[in-house]
C-alpha cells in the first residue's frame, strides 16, 4: 500500500510541478509587465486561445486513445473556408450543418483508416493534412473567401459577441472542455478510450470494440475542429485557404503541455486547458515585454521540451534515467 | 515489298521533321516555377493571368509549375526545366537565398532566368537575366507617405509585418521605416510584430498591442489582409475611431473598408500586371533586347480620395 502510494506520488508531483511552473511564470510576467495580469489582457488571451483550445480538446481524446491527429490544421482551414463561403451562398442556417457534415466526413475517413483498417495514425493523418489542403484548393480555387455583410449577420455571435461580459468563444471552449472532461472521466466510453490507448491488446481481450472506440475519437476531434472553424470564421469574417496551417503542431504542443502522454492511455482534458492557456500566455507575455517573435518561438520550444521531459520523468519515477 | 515500305516511312519521317522544324524555330518555350499558388488569392490570380497572357500569343509555349512553398521542390523543378531545355525560366523564389545555386546552374547552361515578384538574394543577381516585379522598398516608402498624411506628421503607430524571412516583408518594412524617419520624424513606431500574412494572426497581434498601449494613432500592415485583421481587432475594442490604417497590396476587403471610411489607404498592386510584366520581360530577354536588371511595374498609392480611379481588386 505505502509503496504503491509512494510510486504514485512521483508522477503526481511532476504533474503538479507543471502547474506550479505555470503559476510562477504568470507571477513573473505579472511583475515585469503591469498589463499582463489585467482583466482585459487575461480576457484577450483566453479569447485568442479558444481556437487552438477547442481543437486541443478533441486531439487530447485521440492521443489518449493511443493515436495522433495531425490533420486538424488543414481540416480547420477546410471547415473555415467552407462555413464562410456557404454563409453568403446558402446562409448560416444551412451552411453550418453542411460544414459540420463535411468535417465529420473527414473525421470518419481518419477514423476508418486508423480504427478499422489499423493503419498507422501518424502516416494517415499526415497524408490527410496535405490531401485536405488540396481539397480546399479544388473547392475555392485558391481565392480568399469573405462574408460580405459583416455587421448584419447573426454569425457574429460565435467569435465576436459576449455573454455576461465574457466572450462567447470562451463560453464555448470552457463548456466543451467540461462536457468532454465529464465524458472521459465518468462514462464507459471514456474508460474504453483510456483502455484502448493504454493497452490495446488487453482491451480487445476484455471485449472492447477497439475499432469503434478509435473511430469515435476521430469523430470527436473532427467535431471540435468544426466548432473551432465557427469561432475562427466568425472572428475573422473571412478565411484564407491556409488559415490553419501549422496549427496542428500548436495543438499537439498544448496537449503535451497538459501532460497527456503521446504513448496513449493517460491524459486529462482539464490539464489540456491549462496547456492551452500556458501556450497563449507565453506568447502574449513575451509580446507585452516587447520581445521579438523569435524569442517567442524559442521560449515556446523550451517550455514544450521541459514539459515532455517532466512527463517522461514522471513515468520513470526519476528526472534522469541512465537506462533507456 | 519491303523496300517501298521503308521508303514511305522515311518520307513520312522527313515530312514530319519538315513540318515540326519551322514551328520549333518560331515558338519559344518558357518554364515557370511559382512560389505557392493557392496560398493566397494574389498568387492564384497571378497564375491564371500568366496562362491567359501566354495563350494570347501563338509563339509562346509554357510549362507552368508550382513549388507549393517548398524550396527543395522548387530546386528540383528548376533542374527539370533545365533538363527539358526550355528557352527561358521564370522563377518566383520560395527562398531568395537557397535558390541561388539552382539559378547559377541554369545560367551555366545558357538558359536565361527571369525572377518574378520577389527578388533573389544579392549574390544571385549576376546569374539572372532580369527581375520583374513590384518595388517593395518603394511600396514601403509610399505607405510611409500615406501614414504621414493621415496623421499630419504626428503620432504613435504600430507595425505588423509579413512572414519573417520573406523578402517582400523585409523590404516593405525597411522602405517604410527609412522613409518615415526621413519625412515624418514626428511619428514613432512603438512596436513591430509579424502577422505572417495571416489575418487571424494579425488580429491577435493587434489585440495584444491594444492591451499593451493605451494610445495608438495608426497601424501599418505589410498587406491589407493583415491590415483588415488589425482593423477588426480595433473595432472590437471600440478603438478604431480616428485610428489610421495603412496597408499594402490592396485586397478587396481593404478596398471595401476604404469605401466605408474605416481604412486610410494602401498600395495598389495588380497580380495581372505582375504576371504580364514577367512574361513580357522574358520575351524581351529572348528577343535579345537590352533589358535592365530590375524591371518594376507600377504600384500606385490608393486612398479614400482617389479609389474611384481603381477597380475593386479581384482577390
Amino acid at each position: 500500500m505505502v509503496l504503491s502510494r509512494l510510486k504514485g506520488a512521483g508522477p503526481a508531483v511532476a504533474r503538479q510541478g507543471l502547474l506550479i511552473a505555470f503559476i510562477v511564470f504568470m507571477i513573473g510576467f505579472g511583475l515585469v509587465s503591469e498589463r499582463f495580469l489585467s482583466l482585459d489582457n487575461i480576457a484577450s488571451v483566453l479569447r485568442q486561445s479558444t481556437i487552438i483550445g477547442v481543437m486541443a480538446l478533441g486531439v487530447t481524446i485521440v492521443v489518449i486513445g493511443g493515436n495522433l491527429d495531425l490533420s486538424v490544421g488543414s481540416m480547420l482551414s477546410f471547415s473555415t473556408v467552407l462555413v464562410v463561403d456557404l454563409h453568403d451562398k446558402v446562409g448560416p442556417e444551412i451552411g453550418i450543418p453542411m460544414m459540420f457534415a463535411a468535417t465529420l466526413t473527414l473525421g470518419a475517413i481518419n477514423g476508418f483508416l486508423v480504427g478499422v483498417m489499423r493503419l498507422n495514425s501518424l502516416i494517415v493523418t499526415l497524408g490527410m493534412l496535405s490531401a485536405i489542403q488540396g481539397l480546399i484548393l479544388i473547392y475555392s480555387g485558391g481565392q480568399n473567401v469573405d462574408i460580405s455583410n459583416q455587421s448584419g449577420t447573426w454569425f457574429r455571435v460565435f467569435g465576436r459577441e459576449s455573454f455576461m461580459n465574457i466572450a462567447v468563444p470562451i463560453w464555448i471552449f470552457l463548456s466543451l472542455a467540461l462536457i468532454l472532461h465529464l465524458i472521459m472521466s465518468y462514462t464507459p466510453f471514456g474508460r474504453r478510450v483510456f483502455a484502448v490507448g493504454g493497452n490495446p491488446t488487453a482491451s480487445v481481450f476484455s471485449g472492447i470494440k477497439r475499432s469503434r472506440v478509435v473511430f469515435t475519437t476521430y469523430m470527436i476531434s473532427a467535431f471540435c475542429v468544426g466548432v473551432a472553424a465557427l469561432i475562427l470564421g466568425s472572428r475573422v469574417m473571412g478565411s484564407q485557404n491556409t488559415v490553419g496551417q501549422g496549427y496542428e503542431l500548436l495543438v499537439l504542443a498544448a496537449v503535451i503541455l497538459g501532460g497527456t502522454s503521446l504513448l496513449g492511455g493517460a491524459g486529462n482534458i482539464l490539464k489540456t486547458v491549462i496547456g492551452v492557456l500556458m501556450l497563449g500566455f507565453i506568447q502574449n507575455g513575451l509580446l507585452l515585454m516587447g520581445q521579438p517573435y523569435y524569442t517567442q518561438w524559442l521560449v515556446t520550444w523550451i517550455v514544450i521540451i521541459l514539459a515532455v521531459w517532466l512527463d517522461v520523468a514522471a513515468k520513470r519515477g526519476k528526472l534522469f534515467s541512465p537506462i533507456a | 515489298m519491303t523496300k517501298p515500305r521503308i521508303g514511305t516511312l522515311t518520307a513520312t519521317a522527313a515530312l514530319m521533321a519538315g513540318l515540326a522544324a519551322p514551328a520549333a524555330a518560331d515558338t519559344v518555350r518558357i518554364g515557370i516555377t511559382q512560389n505557392d499558388v493557392g496560398v493566397d488569392s494574389y498568387q492564384t490570380t497571378y497564375e491564371q493571368a500568366f496562362i491567359d497572357a501566354a495563350e494570347e500569343r501563338d509563339d509562346v509555349e509554357t510549362i507552368v509549375l508550382d513549388a507549393g512553398g517548398d524550396v527543395a521542390l522548387q530546386i528540383n523543378q528548376m533542374q527539370d526545366l533545365i533538363q527539358q531545355q526550355v528557352d527561358a525560366i521564370i522563377v518566383w523564389p520560395t527562398d531568395g537565398t537557397a535558390l541561388v545555386p539552382a539559378v547559377r546552374n541554369a545560367h551555366r547552361q545558357d538558359i536565361p532566368v527571369i525572377v518574378t515578384n520577389s527578388n533573389i538574394a544579392e549574390e544571385g543577381m549576376e546569374f539572372i537575366a532580369a527581375f520583374s516585379g513590384p518595388d517593395n522598398i518603394q511600396q514601403g516608402a509610399s505607405a510611409a507617405e500615406l501614414m504621414c498624411e493621415g496623421l499630419d506628421g504626428e503620432g504613435e503607430i504600430v507595425q505588423i509585418t509579413g512572414q519573417p524571412g520573406y523578402t517582400t516583408a523585409i523590404e516593405r518594412q525597411r522602405g517604410f521605416e527609412d522613409e518615415l524617419a526621413e519625412i515624418c520624424p514626428g511619428i514613432e513606431i512603438i512596436a513591430t510584430q509579424p502577422g505572417d500574412w495571416n489575418r487571424e494572426r494579425a488580429q491577435s497581434v493587434m489585440e495584444d498591442f491594444l492591451t499593451q498601449y493605451d494610445h495608438i494613432d495608426g497601424v501599418y500592415a505589410g498587406d491589407d489582409n493583415m491590415g483588415v485583421g488589425a482593423l477588426n481587432a480595433a473595432k472590437d475594442a471600440g478603438r478604431a475611431e480616428g485610428m489610421v490604417f495603412v496597408g499594402a497590396t490592396n485586397f478587396a476587403v481593404g478596398y471595401d473598408a476604404m469605401a466605408e471610411g474605416e481604412y486610410y489607404g494602401s498600395i495598389y498592386q495588380s497580380p495581372v500586371d505582375d504576371a504580364r510584366a514577367a512574361l513580357q520581360t522574358a520575351l524581351d530577354v529572348l528577343a535579345g533586347e537590352d533589358v535592365p536588371k530590375l524591371n518594376y511595374f507600377e504600384t500606385p498609392k490608393i486612398d479614400q480620395s482617389n479609389m474611384d480611379e481603381f477597380d475593386r481588386p479581384v482577390f
